[in-house]
């Protein structure tokens, strides 16, 4: 016996409330939920980007719960619509899609990672070994590291005013691309160039950008470089790295201090964007809680933002430039530093987009590079979570427990900045918020300068 | 025994031609000990000798009155002294021959099995591990069992095949008998996975069908089996695969179209639908308007179960700001249903959407036009844009019932096999039930009945060629997605394969389940006759 139904579709966009009806929910909630794909009536209002995060969370938060069926289809769905080489926010969404799946694939109790990178063809991420001239054209393309060498330089050549011997320790994401300004405003100074010591800390492929040379042979580049514009130049390499906190440069810095505090050297700790990368409480505490999983080495907190911060106070330095992402990807809880990283890396995609063609390779380099970090926060835990931003009100919270005092960038340095920005074209802004500068993307703030003085 | 007597007349009892032991054999290991044991009675002794020794260790205070008041009076005759020992403590287990619950499984359960392996069988929902160390106390009792026991598995699927094959003969009698011989070597071998499961889904429908053959074949309510492919698609991977699978296809050749139309031949409760509105919702160029049309049986207690999916259907696609509209079509059997129904307007992009729905078609008699064809004619009237086809890879179509026994045998081990690597309770076991009701419709159904009529990928390529249909490839990414969504969250064991276009997935080397889509081919000289 047939029987057949005609139900009239519903009109559209006028669907009537349907919580009256009587439908007979036991059997099906009783077998499982449906898949819950977010239906918050926000979700459509704001477009795509918005779209995109929600279903990022979800797919999170359904890898965190093992929520295998939902996570499918999330991961599905997100396939189909963030292609690699979509716009900037298919972009963005595909590079967190792959760290969702590498996140996936540590944690699962799967191991067929070879299948997966065959399947998913652009899985691996390669990033690019730069040169010093790619390097340095990556650099001059945006405001973004520009801003922070601007300021510090600045406010560098300031403060060692009349000083005859200055040491710079660079502790830069940017392996020393801040230094050949600084050399050559130094060597144009009125009173002659000082005899200019650079420190670095690290090896040159730890985290992107990477360079396809040694510490050593850049600091030979700059040697001759400095001397070309009659400095002296010594430079030398600490082996040393921020999973402790630069301790072994530190403890040298600290004999050299005994040795030189009395020869009137200026010492300047330039950090631009490596500070984030020392381990901090949220690490102590996954450490103290979860001790059996991790080396037994490491239980104690003081591998830690607030030891390196107070060692460093020790040293009675003449300046310190403090200069980093605003950005907090430091929790524990995924879901949050996923929207806290999803909300701050669309900038460095929205800026590739306007200022390099689609396909171009340095852009492919660029973003290869910001994938490494959207991987490092979301598919890694731990350690190996080095990605660790804070935004500005907590650094300057640590520097002011650490005994610093906080100066204001002069109007010339302010000018100065301003005048590198309209180099660039229109959308960078700058702020000034009581001491310290502000680099802004279409009103989002991207990257804070400040400057501090023992207090 | 059973109704049948009568009507067996030319079935032998003499045994079949394989290697089964003749009747009179006495076994040889035996012999040597001094003891005569006839082959055949071999299981039912040793079955037997490890009924009393539980008894012995669970009666302690009874033993010494035993060993004084015993006499041995042939001590050869191990078989009789021990049924007599037995008598005392068991009373025989008799095998009730009504076997038409919705709970079959835990019937079964406390049917087969005897004391010894009564929480072997129901333990193995709760706790995965109990009945390996359940099996491993049993294999400490008796050693005259062991050397049986290793080879009980081999045993069974032996006595199946013969009993499979007395079937196919007609001689329901010797079927029977095996019958009864295979439910007491179940009680000695695990059943809670492994051969032993198997084999006792399948001893069961070998039952159902020798004994209760006028029993309607188990098919439920509709929201029961709501419920239990629900279960289904929880616990394993093959209908998750169909979903993203078919939908790709389905995303895919909807591109460009900004009216498309979803005609779903089982809508269940629509788990396929969200992840292609979602991914419809956010294609670059905005969604389309969207229709759904799912198929469906009639609820039986006047609920409109079709309409409620739809109303939640509407409900998420309105979330996403997708057009969307549902009909509902509610039909016993798809060949009941009749295009008009489906209201297809011609500027649509159509797609039909069928999961393992076509194989119901093979069953109609000779003297009706075949279904199958009648309903692919109005596929390809309807001009689709594209056709997705799942189907169980599988021969379970095959008119000797030997043959479809051996073919059901080896699939359903398999999938049984990938099973185990669910750990997801009640899921996994409701999901059993789910295939067993897919197993007995295949081996105790007959005529329209059978509806579970699997053909493999190659004939379904003839068929829809056949029926003017070119195949589409499903793409690299449709593999792409299929592969990395599986090795993500599925055991190892499970592979995707891809072959001329069509993607499979399967158990390590078999595939289970294939996956393909189709095209109706332009013919000119079709188009030309309907203007004449």
């Amino acid at each position: 016996m047939m029987q057949f139904t005609e139900t009239p579709p519903p009109p559209l966009h006028q669907i009537t409330s349907f919580s009256n009806l009587p439908m007979n929910n036991n059997q099906i909630h009783r077998t499982r939920p449906w898949p819950g794909f977010p239906t918050s009536k926000a979700l459509g209002s704001f477009g795509d980007a918005n779209c995109m995060e929600q279903l990022l969370v979800h797919c999170a938060n359904a890898i965190e719960s093992n929520d295998a069926t939902l996570a499918q289809q999330i991961l599905w769905v997100l396939n189909n619509i963030a292609p690699p080489d979509g716009d900037s926010n298919q972009r963005l969404t595909c590079g967190f899609l792959r760290a969702l799946i590498a996140r996936a694939a540590n944690s699962g109790t799967c191991k067929m990672f070879t299948a997966m990178a065959n399947a998913h063809a652009n899985l691996a991420i390669n990033t690019h070994k730069f040169s010093v001239i790619e390097l340095a054209s990556f650099v001059d393309l945006t405001p973004w590291h520009r801003f922070g060498f601007a300021a510090a330089n600045a406010a560098i050549l300031e403060v060692v005013e009349g000083y005859s011997v200055i040491h710079i320790v660079d502790l830069s994401l940017t392996h020393c691309m801040q230094i050949p300004t600084l050399i050559d405003a130094l060597a144009n100074r009125p009173e002659g160039p000082p005899l200019v010591k650079l420190t670095v800390a690290g090896a040159t492929e730890d985290v992107p950008p990477m360079l396809d040379l040694s510490y050593e042979e850049l600091g030979s580049k700059l040697v001759n470089f400095a001397r070309s514009r009659n400095v002296m130049l010594e430079f030398r390499v600490i082996p040393s790295t921020s999973s402790d906190g630069f301790s072994s440069l530190i403890d040298q810095l600290r004999v050299q201090h005994l040795v030189y505090a009395e020869s009137g050297e200026a010492l300047i700790v330039n950090c631009h964007m490596m500070l984030h990368y020392i381990p901090e409480e949220t690490l102590s505490a996954i450490h103290n809680t979860n001790s059996s999983s991790y080396s037994v080495e490491s239980s104690s907190p003081s591998y830690h933002r607030n030891m390196f911060l107070k060692a460093l106070r020790t040293l009675n330095p003449t300046i310190v430039i403090l200069v980093d992402e605003d950005a907090d990807f430091t929790s524990n809880n995924l879901v949050c530093r996923l929207r806290s990283a999803f909300n701050y890396l669309w900038i460095p995609y929205d800026t590739m987009d306007t200022f390099l063609p689609r396909g171009s390779k340095q852009r492919q380099w660029y973003e290869a590079d910001i994938c490494w970090k959207i991987e490092n926060v979301i598919a890694h835990e731990g350690p190996q979570r080095v990605e660790r931003l804070e935004p500005k009100s907590r650094w300057v919270q640590r520097m002011r427990n650490a005994n610093f005092r906080s100066i204001m960038f002069s109007e010339d340095t302010v000018s100065e900045v301003k005048h590198m920005l309209d180099e660039h074209a229109a959308g960078w802004g700058l702020k000034k918020e009581e001491e310290d500068l502000v680099l802004t993307w279409k009103g989002h703030n991207v990257v804070f300068a400040t400057a501090w003085v023992p207090a | 025994m059973g109704p049948y007597d009568s009507a067996v007349s030319t079935g032998s009892t003499t045994s079949s031609p394989s290697s089964a032991a003749k009747p009179s054999e006495i076994d040889g290991l035996l012999a040597g000990a001094g003891y005569k044991v006839r082959s055949t009675e071999l299981h039912q002794v040793a079955q037997r000798l490890e009924r009393l020794e539980t008894v012995m260790v669970n009666a302690p205070s009874e033993i010494s009155q035993l060993a004084s008041d015993v006499l041995h009076c042939n001590p050869s005759d191990i078989a009789s002294w021990v049924d007599s020992m037995l008598v005392e403590f068991n009373p025989p287990v008799s095998i009730p021959s009504d076997l038409s619950d919705f709970s079959d499984l835990t019937y079964i359960d406390s049917v087969v099995s005897p004391a010894i392996n009564q929480t072997v069988c129901n333990n193995s929902w709760v706790e995965h591990h109990t009945p390996q160390q359940q099996q491993q106390e049993l294999t400490h009792q008796l050693t005259v069992v062991t050397a049986m026991e290793e080879d009980s598995g081999i045993r069974l699927v032996h006595m199946m095949m013969t009993c499979a094959e007395s079937v196919q003969r007609g001689d329901l009698p010797l079927a029977g008998s095996l019958i009864e011989e295979m439910q007491a070597l179940l009680t000695r071998v695990n059943t809670g996975c492994g051969i032993g499961k198997v084999a006792r889904y399948f001893i069961d429908a070998l039952s159902r069908r020798v004994f209760t053959p006028q029993a309607l074949c188990p098919t439920g309510w509709s929201n029961e089996n709501e419920i239990l492919y629900h279960h289904f698609y929880e616990a394993c991977p093959y209908l998750k695969f169909a979903h993203f699978t078919a939908n790709q296809a389905i995303l895919e050749a909807f591109d460009g179209h900004d009216c498309v139309h979803v005609v779903d031949f089982n809508l269940m409760h629509g788990l396929q639908w969200p992840a292609l509105i979602q991914a419809l919702a956010l294609r670059p160029g905005g969604p389309p308007l969207l229709r759904l049309t799912g198929i469906g049986p009639p609820s039986p207690d006047g609920r409109d179960s079709l309409r409620e999916i739809g109303l939640r259907l509407a409900e998420l696609a309105r979330s996403v700001n997708v057009r969307f509209a549902f009909r509902g079509v509610a039909a016993s059997r798809l060949e009941d249903v009749k295009p008009w129904m489906l209201q297809v307007s011609p500027k649509e992009a159509v797609a039909i959407n069928s999961i393992m729905q076509l194989h119901r078609l093979l069953g109609s008699g000779p003297t009706r036009v075949s279904a199958i064809e009648t309903v692919l004619g109005w596929i390809r009237s309807l001009n689709p844009k594209i056709v997705t086809v799942v189907e169980q890879e599988a021969n379970h179509n095959q008119s000797e019932f030997l043959d479809r026994f051996t073919e059901a045998l080896y699939y359903y081990s398999t999938m049984f096999d990938s099973l185990e690597a669910c750990s997801l309770q009640p899921e996994k076991a409701v999901a059993e039930i789910y295939i067993q009701r897919e197993i007995c419709n295949v081996l105790c159904c007959e005529g329209s009945a059978r509806v579970e009529r699997h053909e493999p990928l190659a004939k379904w390529r003839n068929r829809l060629g056949a029926a003017g249909f070119r195949p589409l490839n499903l793409g690299s990414n449709a593999f792409k997605q299929a592969s990395m969504l599986l090795t993500l969250f599925s055991a190892e064991g499970y592979c995707v394969e891809e072959h001329e276009g069509c993607l499979t997935l399967g158990w390590h080397s078999r595939p289970l389940i294939a996956a393909s889509a189709w095209q109706p081919i332009q013919d000119p000289v079709i188009n030309h006759n309907n203007l004449l």
